[in-house]
């Protein structure tokens, strides 16, 4: 079955979203040598059944040990939970960098795989699709409820009980 | 140079063999007028490439960033091309010049919508006036037009000054749009110059058609005292006939007034109400203010559901495109007076005033389209006193019992959501509202943008907009609010006032809050940002729906902001401009503090003055709601001045953003006009149009691009104060970029001075070895030549 985008008019073009799924996700992650976790301000405010987003996306960040950059005013949510995230930056300056391959978090090797996740739908589409056209070197991860054709691999559209459930099976692949 | 003519030739008799005329005028094209109110500059009538280095200038710091919205190229039988992966379109294209492109498409759309309308509104005027009627704006403003002044030389003299002044930019729209044709321009930088281009040249045609309006009909010439109106959607008294004006052109509400006026009508809210929405509003309160507007454009089909309107008027730009079928619902009369939206209606301007009315009224055609501006006028009065009797039943909102029984029908499939533009949790409200709680339907009335694309996907038709205002009938009907009427443009007493304290910092910042009403989250939005930099005494301006939408909220003490602060362009002033036209008084007032106080020359000289607002004015847009192509016109018009802009997190989809990078030195490297040197001045302004995500990225992000790297330590301290404030205020601590803009310890902010200096400190800051410079990017500014040379 052809997955629509969350956004009916959202139609990029011939290259769209591989269907995800916690386990594949898990996978991913587990596999991945120097990946980075983009959280948006939707992360303060989207319940995951009875916690926030953000203390999910913080679970995961521990378990799979990924970096995390906390974009628009996030930041004061992670210090609020005593976390401080490698980079406090806007979505749109991260995303730049991104795009470079000589750039990553910590100067060493590129990351070749980016998470994004509780951007607002419509920006953090765009800011994936940037990569996917001028960033060859890094595959993206869209962990929103949504599906996102300009990600690498995206999440269906899915119920709310159905994305709890994939999360859940991401966390428990990544323990 | 002032142009004037056309020369005219009148001829009472002339006879000659085979040849006898009588009572002949000849008028012959026009006659060029020498004036030298000051040296011609550089680049008068600037071409596509004649300020092409000045754009590579800034796109070397400002480097392009694309988001394509679209993967594929369209535009000729070629493609579809796929440009992914790193193709190329048949005829030879990449995807980076392929945004460029369709980006220029976009913006020279919004460039000639302003244009065409200034050609529209001008003809008329010139029509009415005659091409000799003076532009003067009063005592206290010598330097008109200064956008106009410094793109072209030219110094407006008259309307016919302005029409020559239009052949211009009509030109060069034109010239630039032919580089999008297939096989034109192939590299995305010379697309980005001729996108910046385009800006410019939107700028002096929205110059041209506020002055023109503001000199003819005796808007505000720059009053800071302005008085106020009323805007909201409760404003209208429904006992009296209500016209009802949509779009852009005021000509026609102009019309309406003084049709009113001559013919015992008496003024708007007399006998019959003149409401407006969007930017005609506004600019007919400026000739009126006891016209009224009823908001911005998400306003527009609420309102025609409501009923209340007798007939309703429709100019040009920003019209839902449903607009006949919507009124027909309530059985109000259309009448189209321009020919850029027609509307499939028939043309009735050669037919007797009474004859029109009677179609009206009769019903026998839904509306109809008179390009005449005056028998808009009177048809529109006429129409709407003979309808308004037969049309008081037309209540259309659900009451009570009508909104269960609607609600009943939602099945909870998420349609209306996925179709959302801003995403909003429409299903979730529909439904709650299902289970009798209308409250999350009545909260989503703020933010709607009021497209009624949901109603347009709903599979069992509920009418969710309309349950939308239902729910929130009782806000609806109290929302009543004041807004200060456009003042227009900013008076030369009031940038001597404040130059110096702009250019030297001490001032933080003007920011200029424009553009459509596609929030994110509502216009409230816009309301908070400008009472936080209001309170923090930036300069705050306003144009356009964000104006209104600045209007549509009151403060703790029951007030908008424009009764709660002055409407002088000052310190914690709040300046409403005008509509989206009016945009120039603010990139003209930049550009007057570095001709007024910067002692810059003003002609034709656009390179310097962009350097020195770039260098030297702490100015920053935010166009929280972008929607349409004007206002990325717009946008680009103030970022080629050196002006940064934030949209909101909708404009990502204008595909292409200009991004500096702070840790990349070389691009903040600036030549010190006094010795000639090269040096590095921080991250300022470290953007040139951004997005910001949140309400609350854009505040601090507004108060970052304010900072310049000619901020005198007092100057950079008080900016910083703002900056490190806000960043604390909504992030939680300092900001992890500081080092880059404290210069010297006297930067510091005195408040928090020891805790600054401890993190700077721990962070390895020092000094800067040259911490103030004269700074420029043109090399032929330097003033002093180098000793070996």
């Amino acid at each position: 079955m052809s997955v629509t985008p969350w956004r009916r008019g959202n139609v990029p073009g011939s290259k769209i979203a591989l269907k995800l799924t916690g386990e594949v996700a898990g996978k991913i992650l587990k596999k991945a040598k120097n990946p980075v976790i983009i959280v948006g301000a939707e992360a303060l405010k989207t319940k995951v059944g009875e916690e926030l987003l953000i203390d999910y996306v913080i679970k995961i960040a521990n378990l799979a040990k990924i970096p995390i950059v906390a974009t628009a005013n996030t930041l004061s949510a992670f210090l609020e939970r005593n976390l401080k995230p490698a980079l406090s930056m806007g979505s749109i300056e991260i995303t730049d960098r991104l795009r470079d391959p000589e750039w990553s978090l910590d100067g060493s090797m590129p990351h070749e795989i980016a998470v994004y996740v509780g951007i607002t739908y419509q920006l953090q589409s765009q800011l994936l699709s940037c990569l996917k056209i001028f960033a060859p070197h890094i595959k993206t991860i869209a962990l929103d409820r949504y599906y996102h054709p300009n990600a690498t691999w995206s999440f269906q559209n899915l119920s709310e009980e159905n994305w709890i459930e994939n999360l859940n099976v991401l966390v428990e692949t990544l323990t | 140079m002032a142009e004037k003519g056309p020369l005219k030739i009148s001829v009472k008799s002339l006879k000659s063999s085979g040849l006898s005329l009588e009572d002949v005028e000849m008028a012959i094209g026009r006659v060029a007028i020498e004036e030298e109110w000051e040296p011609m500059g550089p680049t008068p009538m600037p071409k596509i490439a004649t300020l092409r280095e000045w754009d590579m200038r800034l796109l070397n710091r400002y480097k392009p960033f694309y988001m394509p919205f679209c993967d594929l190229c369209c535009l000729c039988t070629y493609g579809k091309c796929d440009l992914s992966g790193g193709r190329r379109g048949a005829c030879g294209i990449d995807i980076a010049a392929q945004q460029g492109r369709m980006v220029l498409l976009t913006w020279v759309i919004g460039a000639a919508a302003h244009t065409s309308h200034a050609r529209h509104l001008l003809d008329h005027l010139i029509e009415k006036y005659g091409e000799d009627w003076p532009i003067d704006l009063g005592k206290e403003i010598h330097v008109e037009m200064p956008v106009t002044r410094l793109v072209t030389g030219i110094k407006p003299r008259t309307l016919g000054d302005l029409a020559y002044t239009l052949n211009y930019v009509e030109e060069q729209i034109i010239q630039t749009l032919s580089a999008t044709h297939t096989g034109q321009e192939g590299s995305y930088l010379d697309f980005e110059s001729k996108n910046l281009h385009v800006g410019m040249l939107d700028h002096v045609g929205m110059e041209v058609a506020d002055v023109a309006q503001v000199v003819t009909y005796g808007f505000p010439k720059g009053d800071p005292d302005a008085p106020l109106t009323e805007i909201g959607m409760g404003i209208a008294d429904l006992t009296k006939p209500i016209i009802f004006c949509i779009g852009h052109n005021v000509s026609s509400g102009v019309e309406i007034v003084d049709f009113m006026r001559r013919y015992g009508f008496g003024r708007p809210g007399e006998q019959i109400e003149v409401l407006g929405l969007c930017c005609t509003a506004l600019d007919i309160t400026r000739y009126d203010n006891q016209a009224k507007i009823v908001g911005p454009i998400s306003h527009q089909l609420r309102f025609i559901r409501s009923g209340a309107a007798d007939v309703l008027v429709i100019s040009e730009q920003c019209i839902h495109t449903m607009v006949v079928k919507e009124a027909q619902r309530t059985k109000t009369p259309v009448i189209a007076a321009s020919d850029k939206a027609c509307y499939g209606l028939p043309d009735m301007t050669d037919k007797p005033v009474e004859e029109i009315v009677d179609t009206l009224v009769s019903g026998r055609q839904p509306g109809v389209l008179i390009l005449d501006m005056e028998k808009v006028g009177a048809v529109a009065v006429l129409t709407a006193q003979k309808m308004a009797p037969v049309r008081k039943k037309f209540k259309t909102l659900p009451d009570d019992k009508n909104k269960n029984e609607l609600a009943e029908h939602c099945i909870n499939c998420g349609e209306c959501r996925r179709i959302c533009p801003i995403d909003l949790p429409i299903d979730e409200a529909v439904f709650a509202a299902k289970h009798g709680n209308f409250d999350k339907l009545t909260e989503l009335y703020d933010k709607c943008l009021g497209c009624t694309s949901c109603e347009s996907e709903c599979p069992t038709d509920i009418p969710i907009h309309s349950l939308m205002v239902s729910a929130a009938e009782s806000k609806v009907k109290t929302e009543r609010h004041k807004i200060r009427i456009g003042r227009g443009p900013i008076l030369d007493t009031e940038i001597r006032e404040v130059g110096s304290p702009i250019v030297l910092g001490e001032i933080p910042g003007v920011i200029a809050y424009v553009g459509c009403a596609n929030y994110p989250e509502g216009g409230r939005d816009v309301t908070i940002m400008a009472e936080e930099f209001l309170k923090r005494r930036y300069i705050v301006t306003a144009s356009g729906c964000s104006a209104m939408s600045i209007a549509l909220y009151r403060n703790e003490e029951g007030k908008s902001l424009y009764e709660e602060y002055k409407g002088y362009f000052d310190a914690g002033g709040l300046v409403n401009v005008g509509s989206c036209v009016a945009n120039p008084h603010i990139s003209g007032a930049a550009i007057k503090i570095a001709s007024l106080f910067g002692k810059r020359k003003l002609r034709a000289n656009y390179e310097e003055i962009a350097d020195y607002v770039l260098n030297r004015v702490g100015a920053c847009g935010v166009v929280w709601g972008a929607m349409s192509q004007k206002a990325a016109s717009i946008a680009s018009g103030y970022n080629r001045l050196g002006i940064p802009v934030i949209l909101g997190p909708q404009g990502a989809k204008y595909r292409r953003l200009y991004l500096g990078r702070k840790e990349d030195r070389g691009c903040f490297e600036v030549f010190d006009a006094r010795t000639g040197d090269k040096n590095w001045i921080g991250p300022a302004p470290e953007h040139l149009i951004y997005v910001a995500e949140t309400r609350e990225e854009a505040m601090v992000m507004t108060a970052k691009l304010c900072i310049r790297p000619n901020d005198t330590t007092k100057g950079r301290m008080i900016k910083l104060t703002h900056y490190t404030d806000l960043y604390k205020k909504f992030y939680g601590k300092l900001p992890e970029d500081l080092h880059l803009f404290v210069r010297t310890e006297a930067d510091v902010p005195i408040t928090i001075k020891g805790e600054i200096m401890e993190y700077l400190k721990d962070g390895g800051w020092k000094p800067w070895e040259v911490p103030t410079i004269d700074p420029t990017l043109l090399e032929r500014l330097v003033r002093v030549k180098k000793k070996e040379e």
